[in-house]
């Protein structure tokens, strides 16, 4: 049994050694470095460009704009509307000009700040407010990306009959995924001429194509690897180094390496979306929920990237994990010249959290209900219906974590003023939102006797390969780990989609199970549980040629109603529940996360410890999301003036595993990854209010929004 | 990227005196956690004078009634330093909380006074105790009150050729001195407000009582005129919300108003409250 064991990972050895070769140290002889150039302006349109001093440097072997791309320049993984290099008009600060090569990379960089660009500045279109009535237009189709509805019932007339309504406005911001590894990445031309890219990435099959695309070079004439990956967190879901890598190895036929300084990948590259929310929820004296209407504006700068996919699962996510009979709910997205917003761990859900688990507090407040009971009798269970109508017919254990969390609750004790107890719950939909996200694999037997796991799963850190190979082994009855694994290279393995959206143990697990069934049977007909060697089972298959045996899975799910978006986009979704004890400073303004009980239902924890790491960089990144985290465009330049927490602002957390097995995943697994994030910053929230009986409405919640607001709260009693 | 840069470690101050009065634009380093940040914004000089291992500038010693701090002292050190959490706690608790362990261990006092950063930890505390910095040349030497030595934000009256050979601070005793800061997060981070306080009563009265706030105004500074109004003055509630209006009045008379007020005064009233009631 390998399924719900502390398996070691298999990465742990050589990354403890400092063995493993991340994209930073990857290298290779006769390399060239490259730089990109970026625009100082938000909005303009690009006048006159001057290389000749850059070009004059001594070492620099190629300067490289639009112009020099052989194929297409547009790219993006929902809608292809963003240039690898600005053609004649720039849309953000930071957005890719020319790509500069050199036989160093000081020369490079040196180069880059001798290039001359003359700009004529355009309006900058600096909120998603001013976005809608603007005359000035990002792009031709208009500056509205895309507008989702959730339409169930009748909300208007719920409200109507509702003893209880509250409406609160809720506003979040950017947040960098600040990743250990900034993007980086090496190109190559291989033996035979091919492209190869190797680079920090979530997503290798994406990537090739994206290559093939801009090269205009057929998809198999591109290979692209992962990298040993230092994190990604949804960052590295776009195209960052390896377009520019692909054509600086193009245009040079040399290696070529690149890295964005931390500066750069600030400054560059995409952050969570910043979502205005106005929530207004209704509910009956005994606390159930009759209606919910939400209005989200979001900011999802000048370019796609996965902005329409965070509109509609921030839309189908927006009541939470209870019943709601009636729902509304409006979701848009505009283009603005602020930083491009993009996929990050949550995809919107997140900033909802914040607003249903602060309504849900309020309402609970106003008719004299603990929080902890409102949320147990609205909660999703089996049998229940989701805000689109989807009829949750199996794995729904918001209620066992809400239990698991209920002794603590129900003992918690203020033992400082200043201290306060919040309550997050959070449901999210495990795989893409109503489309199709296969996964694939496949399995071989070498001559050596050994099982071979095909897998283009990139393990970004989160422990995929390990939890994959337990799977297998699992699948296949095998007593030890006899398998080798081939891992995140485009040659030697299928598309497996990409590291996002919780999905790669559900999804790809899946996948290596319905393979690990066709070998499971050769290898019964060959006698292996019957005690006949594997050894010899490999050398017989190899002398009939190795067969090959294929995994796929797809999740079943419905394509959400246009209108109404009515349906089921995710096969199946993960529960938690978060309490989260704080203490608050009433003189500095100065919150600290105290005591974190974290309960989540992942259908089945295939390995233990890679949940419970799961869990703590979860909580993490939601301290850092309510309480300090907020880019500003224009002034956040470094971790000098972005704060992320440290260890010392950690709380004590304790991770508690629910398992509502779910029969669609592997051996009962669902995910946890995102989940992980999502209510923490409510739950801080939450304890705030309990805290000090301020209601903190807008992110982050740092020291100085904290002491004005208790301020502001003085000055109004007095 | 740092620009490129010649780099010499010196042995003896007599060493480094004569590189700093030789070298067309040297710099010295002590440790390093500013100087390289902002050398790889661009900052450029010929060479860097490395004196973080000059014996002559290590070490803390005491002398008639006097202390003297080596300014090549980590923070680290000084943070554990008997010598001065005895005698000025104040500052071994500033440095005990200036940046990451990485800085306290890398980064100097001297260094920190170097860089006169308006929200640097070390200077408070050296204020309340009256630190005068002796500066050395290749040809002179003489004495500053720290005051003195810090003439505007980043900005020290140090010459460049100049090192500064100790620091002398008059140790308090009998006070109850502390150090108290606010930053946007438990570790790692610049102080958004710091004061250091030393206060020394009897009988429900103030007999001596010190105070110097940074990161608020463009230097940190000492409250002199509260400290007058504290000397002698009864230790009651109106005594001490009038200390509080005129430090507040102080630093608005220094700065204006700043946006950063609207959240830096209120705070620091619920500190100083909080430092004088005791």
């Amino acid at each position: 049994m390998f399924i719900g064991q502390d398996i070691t990972r298999v990465d742990a050895l050589d990354k403890v050694l400092g063995k493993a070769a991340f994209a930073h140290d990857l290298t290779k002889n006769n390399m060239l470095f490259a730089c990109v150039v970026r625009s100082s302006r938000p909005h303009a349109v690009l006048k006159r460009i001057d290389v000749s001093a850059a070009r004059a440097l001594e070492g620099v072997v190629k300067i490289i704009s639009h112009e020099d791309i052989p194929g297409e320049n547009l790219f993006g993984a929902i809608k292809k509307d963003q240039p690898f290099l600005a053609a004649g008009r720039v849309r953000y600060k930071g957005e890719a000009i020319l790509i500069v090569v050199a036989a160093t990379e000081e020369t490079a960089r040196r180069a880059s700040e001798l290039v001359r660009i003359e700009y004529e500045d355009l309006e900058n279109i600096s909120d998603p407010f001013l976005s809608i009535q603007s005359p000035v237009l990002i792009h031709d189709g208009g500056n509205l990306l895309s507008h989702r509805k959730v339409i169930k019932g009748d909300a208007a007339k719920a409200f109507e009959s509702s003893d209880v309504i509250v409406e609160n406005t809720y506003s979040t911001t950017w947040i960098d995924h600040a990743y250990m590894e900034t993007e980086a990445g090496l190109g190559y031309l291989d033996d035979r001429g091919r492209m190869v890219v190797a680079s920090s990435t979530q997503n290798i099959h994406y990537k090739m194509k994206e290559i093939s695309r801009l090269l205009a070079i057929p998809p198999e004439e591109v290979r692209v690897i992962q990298a040993t990956t230092g994190g990604g967190f949804g960052g590295k879901l776009d195209v960052t180094v390896e377009g520019y890598l692909a054509l600086a190895v193009w245009h040079t036929k040399r290696p070529v390496f690149m890295r964005y300084t931390r500066e750069e990948s600030l400054l560059a590259q995409t952050k969570r979306h910043p979502l205005y929310i106005v929530y207004k929820t209704g509910a009956r004296k005994d606390g159930s929920l009759t209606a919910v209407e939400v209005n989200i504006v979001g900011d999802t700068g000048p370019y796609n990237s996965y902005g329409e996919t965070v509109c509609l699962r921030a839309a189908v996510h927006a009541t939470g994990p209870y019943e709601v009979p009636n729902v509304l709910v409006n979701s848009r997205m505009f283009y603005t010249n602020n930083p491009v917003a993009g996929a990050m761990r949550g995809f919107g859900v997140p900033q909802l959290a914040l607003a249903h688990e602060s309504q849900l507090d309020e309402i609970a407040g106003l008719i004299g209900m603990d929080p902890l009971d409102i949320r147990m009798k609205n909660a999703l269970k089996r049998g229940s219906l989701t805000a689109t109508s989807q009829v949750l017919n199996h794995s729904a254990g918001l209620l066992e974590t809400l239990k698991a969390i209920e002794p603590a609750w129900r003992e918690r004790r203020k033992e400082r003023p200043g201290s306060g107890f919040g309550l997050g719950c959070m449901y999210y939909g495990i795989g893409n939102t109503g489309i199709s996200n296969p996964s694939s694999c496949y399995l071989t037997l070498t001559p050596e006797g050994r099982v071979e796991m095909h897998s283009g799963v990139c393990d970004i850190g989160q422990g995929s390969d390990t939890v994959l190979l337990q799977i297998l082994c699992d699948a296949l009855g095998m007593e030890e780990m006899g398998i080798d694994l081939v891992r995140g290279d485009t040659d030697t393995s299928y598309d497996a989609g990409s590291t996002s959206a919780s999905r790669q143990t559900y999804i790809s697990g899946m996948a290596v199970c319905d393979a690990a069934q066709k070998l499971k049977k050769y290898l019964k007909e060959q006698g292996y549980y019957d005690g006949k060697p594997l050894k010899d089972i490999c050398r017989d298959a190899a002398d009939k040629g190795v067969p090959i045996f294929e995994g796929y899975f797809d999740p079943p799910t419905t394509a959400p109603d246009p209108e109404t978006s009515q349906g089921a986009p995710y096969a199946t979704y993960a529960f938690a529940t978060h309490m989260t004890e704080v203490d608050v400073d009433e003189v500095t303004g100065v919150c600290k996360a105290v005591k974190v009980h974290a309960a989540h239902d992942v259908g089945r924890a295939i390995n233990v410890s890679n949940v419970k790491g799961q869990i703590y960089g979860g909580v993490a990144m939601g301290i850092g999301l309510a309480l300090m985290e907020e880019f500003i465009p224009g002034k956040s330049e470094s971790f000098d003036n972005y704060y992320l927490p440290t260890s010392m602002d950690m709380p004590e957390v304790e991770a508690m595993i629910v398992e509502d097995r779910e029969p669609t995943g592997p051996f009962g697994a669902k995910g946890v990854g995102e989940p992980a994030l999502i209510p923490q910053a409510a739950a801080v929230v939450n304890a705030i209010y309990d805290a000090t009986g301020i209601r903190m409405r807008q992110l982050p919640c740092d020291i100085e929004r904290l002491k004005l607001a208790l301020e502001k709260d003085k000055e109004n009693k007095r | 990227m740092l620009p490129k840069f010649a780099s010499v470690t010196a042995r003896t101050k007599d060493e480094a005196l004569s590189w700093l009065s030789s070298l067309e634009n040297p710099k010295i380093i002590a440790g390093g956690t500013d100087l390289m940040v902002k050398m790889r914004a661009g900052k450029h000089y010929s060479h860097i004078i490395d004196v973080a291992g000059i014996p002559e500038l290590l070490g803390v010693t005491e002398k008639d009634g006097r202390m003297s701090i080596g300014p090549a002292m980590t923070h680290a050190r000084l943070s554990t330093e008997a010598s001065i959490v005895r005698n000025a706690r104040s500052l071994a608790l500033a440095c005990g909380l200036v940046g990451s362990p990485q800085i306290r261990n890398m980064g100097t006092i001297g260094g920190n006074l170097g860089n006169a950063s308006p929200a640097a930890d070390s200077i408070p505390p050296l204020l309340i105790h009256d630190a005068v910095l002796t500066l050395e040349s290749r040809d002179a030497r003489r004495k500053v009150p720290l005051e003195e030595a810090i003439v505007a934000p980043y900005v020290t009256s140090i010459d460049v050729k100049e090192l500064i050979d100790s620091i002398e601070i008059s140790p308090l005793r009998g006070y109850r001195e502390g150090y108290r800061r606010v930053a946007k997060r438990a570790t790692w981070a610049i102080s958004r407000l710091g004061v250091a306080f030393a206060i020394r009563e009897e009988n429900g009265r103030f007999l001596d009582a010190r105070l110097a706030i940074g990161s608020c105004t463009p230097m940190p500074f000492r409250a002199k005129k509260v400290e007058d109004l504290l000397k002698g003055a009864p230790k009651n509630e109106a005594t001490i919300s009038e200390a509080i209006r005129m430090a507040l009045e102080e630093i608005k008379l220094i700065s204006g108003i700043r946006p950063s007020y609207a959240y830096k005064l209120p705070v620091l009233q619920g500190i100083l409250e909080e430092v004088l009631r005791g």
